[in-house]
């Protein structure tokens, strides 16, 4: 298209402006068409599969976690709901409900212990030890997910994260970011000093003490006057495993 | 598992922090539930019926983590056993325990199930017989102390179920039973 002064060569230069739109709006609309054509193709694909591997997936946690992924990058979640196609194939609904019920079993049981707030590894280690009958396997990731959806119920579970842990949280005790510190200073030995953490966060002695009593009112921490230096240890349940207290060894 | 002998010791025995007077209510409660707990079973199962506060009980301190309880722990933890009429201060000056796994009404029915095991309705027997007999080998009322044996025959006594009477030596009695 040659440009050409005057008038009508802007009349020109407007008209051959729209025409590009209008290829562009087609093109997009076009891409846009292609991808919703792709994207079904791949949803059936995905559901195939699924028919196919659904042993693999009621089985095998790792090939569950990778499937999830799967379906998550195709805008699909297999838990959405307990009715409809996925959870009818898979009966993946209530696996993770049934997990869901036992996770808050277990939260409810340790509470007196660790003051609401466990950490991921020992609640699956607990959750094995509640399933060994059973024919599926749990992982982190399948403990994970399912109180994702309790969270979804508003049941007050929460997954935080402290230093390299996760820790699930179930009583509405919110921590604060001392607090936080603490736990995972804590999960070096299980237990910390008053000492300790001001030495180590550089903390003046009336920060460290508050945030220490306020764990241990929680039920989040327990104190131990028997060491032989006499010095008052704050041990901290949620960072170790039950079944594993021996002194220091709680890594 | 930690093992006391044959007995297996639970987990919380195992964390230093069940050994300290723990100052939060909720945290003293399901302490304090746990040794309660303890103590029983151990008791239970090894057959202890006085418990002395200033001895070496083998539940009070544990070794591997260099724990034991305080005087005051200990008390606390009996006490708490008082309270629930499982254990009784054999002293003003609480040192010795009395525990009762079994309450003194369970001793007097575990006696009348033997008694009735046994086909003694009509007999007469000695308590030292009830205690150490051959035929209590392997019951519950095997080695049981002699003062509790004492008060659940003296209860089954007062309900006429028999009769406690000297025996022919000195240091041991007779029952009759008429159940």
């Amino acid at each position: 298209m040659r440009r050409r002064p005057g008038i009508g060569g802007l009349q020109n230069a407007a008209a051959a402006r729209d025409q590009y739109r209008l290829l562009g709006e087609n093109v997009a609309k076009l891409r846009t068409d292609l991808m919703k054509e792709q994207l079904s193709t791949f949803r059936s694909q995905l559901e195939d599969f699924a028919r196919k591997h659904k042993n693999d997936i009621r089985k095998n946690p790792a090939f569950r976690s990778q499937f999830h992924e799967m379906c998550a990058k195709v805008g699909v979640d297999p838990l959405a709901s307990n009715k409809g196609f996925w959870a009818e194939l898979l009966g993946i609904g209530d696996f993770y409900y049934e997990l869901g019920v036992q996770i808050v079993d277990i939260c409810l049981s340790t509470r007196a212990h660790n003051g609401g707030l466990i950490s991921l590894e020992e609640l699956c280690k607990l959750l094995g030890q509640r399933r060994k009958g059973a024919r599926e396997a749990v992982s982190e990731d399948d403990c994970l997910r399912a109180i994702s959806k309790l969270k979804v119920l508003g049941s007050g579970f929460e997954v935080i994260s402290v230093g390299k842990r996760k820790l699930v949280r179930s009583v509405p005790t919110e921590l604060n970011k001392d607090h936080n510190e603490i736990l995972e200073l804590a999960q070096a030995q299980g237990f910390v000093t008053v000492d300790e953490v001001q030495r180590r966060l550089s903390w003046p002695s009336g920060r460290a003490t508050d945030a220490l009593e306020t764990l241990l009112d929680e039920g989040l921490a327990m104190i131990d006057d028997g060491d032989k230096d006499g010095r008052r240890r704050y041990w901290f349940p949620c960072v170790s495993s039950i079944s594993s207290y021996a002194g220091a060894d709680t890594s | 598992m930690q093992k006391l002998g044959e007995f297996k010791l639970p987990h919380f025995f195992n964390y230093p922090p069940y050994f300290t007077l723990q100052p939060v209510r909720d945290t003293r409660e399901k302490q304090v539930q746990l040794w309660k707990e303890l103590i029983i079973e151990y008791c239970r199962a090894q057959k202890v019926f006085i418990i002395g506060l200033e001895e070496d009980f083998p539940l009070f301190s544990n070794r591997a983590i260099e724990r034991s309880l305080s005087h005051e722990a200990r008390v606390a933890f009996l006490s708490a056993l008082v309270s629930d009429g499982r254990a009784e201060w054999t002293d003003k000056g609480h040192k010795k325990c009395l525990i009762l796994w079994h309450r003194i009404q369970e001793w007097a029915d575990l006696i009348v199930h033997f008694v009735k095991e046994n086909g003694l309705e009509d007999n007469v027997t000695t308590v030292e017989e009830i205690r150490s007999g051959t035929e209590s080998r392997g019951t519950e009322l095997y080695g049981i102390d002699r003062s509790v044996l004492m008060r659940a025959l003296k209860l089954l006594e007062h309900k006429g179920k028999l009769v406690i009477f000297k025996g022919a030596s000195t240091d041991d009695e007779g029952v009759k039973f008429s159940l």
